[in-house]
């Protein structure tokens, strides 16, 4: 019915006003995307200064993974234009010599990027990421400090010596920190499902007519909650605290919400168990027991709270 | 006699007018941008420190910033940041890059960066900063197309869900000649 419909209203519109609309409509975006062309073109050389011929020069956009390819010509130099703007990963390839890989270079419409590049001798397809854990590629940068003048240091800018120099027993004690955070939120997301379930089972577990089953379940299940809680909370306890940090923002809520989830997750199965020994008896729940409802709704809405105040920005 | 002096005069004259001189970072903000399907955080940092060293036409530029430093607002966020970016072993990123000196005077520079941060060191290309040059001070901002595979970072993540792999830093800073 809609397709005969929409079939009826296309056969209505002249051919002349579709091709209209859709110039109208498409015009813009081809505009944006004539004006939004660049190009990228450099002069490959080797260790020696001498220029490279023949250097496979790829450009991987980072956007959409489309790639172009050209090669540089007998003078050493490539040009990849008419690329629209964006970031893009350059690698050159070439026999005998190592790989190189620049991770991002921009090519915007306005003015044409120049990668000048430096290739090492090497074996052919022996990939180097640009990525070092020195500084050691200096000499392989075309705008790198050149050895005639004395490029500043960094101990000229005049950093204190423990803002400046790596510890790898700290990172040590960060890398233990992260581990067992992660398994305190592993566990405390997994804890919701059977703390949902208790909640749930709650409302047949306290009525008059309630069977020994439907508080067997709600039992069983709250037990569970409280072996899942306590073990969360045991790796948020003992991750190691980092000296010297003040507590600032979301997680100071986190942290306050476990003042109050924390001794309810304690109190809740005590007074549940109190509640169960007078249901058991025939007895209608009385006393501080009548407290275990409300007790536990407190402590299921602080746990909620606490997991709210680090997944959503507020 | 006159005539073989005077290219030897003019080379001198010239010579003395690429005297060497020096560049101070003397403001500077950096932002980072993190993206998580349930949060949009930023990092700010102040503490960095550089210095620009001229020499026949071309400066020298270093600036520095402790990882440490920067503040998302959120400690916890921060602690994880300097963790993931292994941050207590290299606790530094540092920037390197090489200008003509006839730059400070453009509207634009592309700047070609050397960046070691988290053990790693990568290059970006031609990255754009627009340039203002008021009482003396040269102010430049842009930003640089950094992501976490540069760097080969773990992307960290939150409730399962890792962050967006790019991690663009917004530079402002203000230098001026010393």
């Amino acid at each position: 019915m809609l397709r005969k419909i929409f079939r009826n209203q296309l056969s209505a519109v002249p051919p002349g006003l579709v091709f209209v609309y859709l110039f109208v409509a498409w015009a813009p975006s081809l505009m944006a995307q004539t004006a939004a062309m660049g190009a990228l073109t450099g002069k490959v050389t080797d260790p020696s200064g001498a220029v490279v011929a023949n250097v496979t020069v790829t450009a991987t956009s980072a956007d959409n993974s489309q790639t172009r390819s050209t090669a540089t010509g007998t003078d050493g130099t490539f040009k990849l234009d008419g690329l629209p703007a964006g970031n893009y990963r350059v690698k050159f390839e070439a026999a005998g010599f190592k790989t190189v890989e620049l991770p991002s270079a921009t090519v915007n419409g306005t003015e044409t990027a120049v990668l000048d590049t430096k290739l090492e001798i090497g074996e052919v397809g022996n990939a180097i990421p640009v990525n070092k854990p020195t500084a050691a590629s200096e000499e392989n940068l075309p705008n790198a400090p050149s050895s005639s003048t004395t490029p500043p240091s960094l101990q000229d800018l005049g950093f204190p010596a423990e803002q400046s120099q790596g510890n790898a027993q700290e990172q040590a004690l960060l890398d233990k920190r992260t581990h067992m955070l992660k398994i305190h939120q592993r566990l405390g997301l997994i804890t919701t499902i059977p703390l949902i379930a208790t909640v749930a089972t709650s409302l047949n577990a306290g009525g008059k007519s309630t069977s020994t089953t439907s508080r067997d379940l709600h039992t069983a299940l709250g037990a569970v909650t409280g072996d899942l809680y306590f073990m969360s909370a045991y790796y948020a306890i003992r991750a190691p605290r980092v000296p010297g940090t003040e507590t600032r923002g979301p997680i100071r809520f986190h942290k306050a919400m476990a003042w109050i989830h924390g001794p309810g997750m304690i109190l809740t199965p005590i007074l549940g168990a109190i509640a169960f020994e007078q249901k058991s008896k025939g007895e209608k729940v009385h006393g501080i027991a009548a407290a275990h409802g409300p007790v536990a709704i407190v402590t299921a809405g602080a746990f909620g709270a606490a997991l709210l105040s680090v997944s959503v920005k507020f | 006699m006159k005539k073989t002096i005077l290219p030897f005069a003019l080379l001198a004259l010239s010579t003395l007018a690429i005297a060497d001189s020096q560049w101070v970072l003397q403001q500077c903000t950096l932002t980072y941008h993190v993206s998580h399907p349930l949060h949009q955080s930023e990092g700010v940092s102040h503490a960095a420190r550089g210095k620009g060293v001229c020499h026949a036409g071309q400066c020298d530029f270093l600036i520095a910033v402790p990882v440490k430093s920067f503040d998302s607002g959120d400690s916890n966020r921060d602690i994880h940041m300097v963790q993931v970016t292994r941050g207590a072993e290299f606790p530094m990123v540092v920037v390197r890059t090489r200008l003509p000196e006839s730059d400070a005077t453009s509207a634009t520079i592309n700047a070609d960066l050397e960046i070691q941060f988290a053990g790693q060191t990568a290059q970006y290309k031609q990255v754009p900063f627009k340039l203002v040059t008021q009482g003396g001070e040269t102010h430049l901002t842009g930003t640089i197309p950094a992501t976490l595979a540069d760097f080969k970072i773990d992307p960290p993540s939150l409730l399962t869900m890792p962050v967006k792999n790019d991690i663009p830093v917004r530079v402002e800073m203000t230098w001026r000649p010393q």
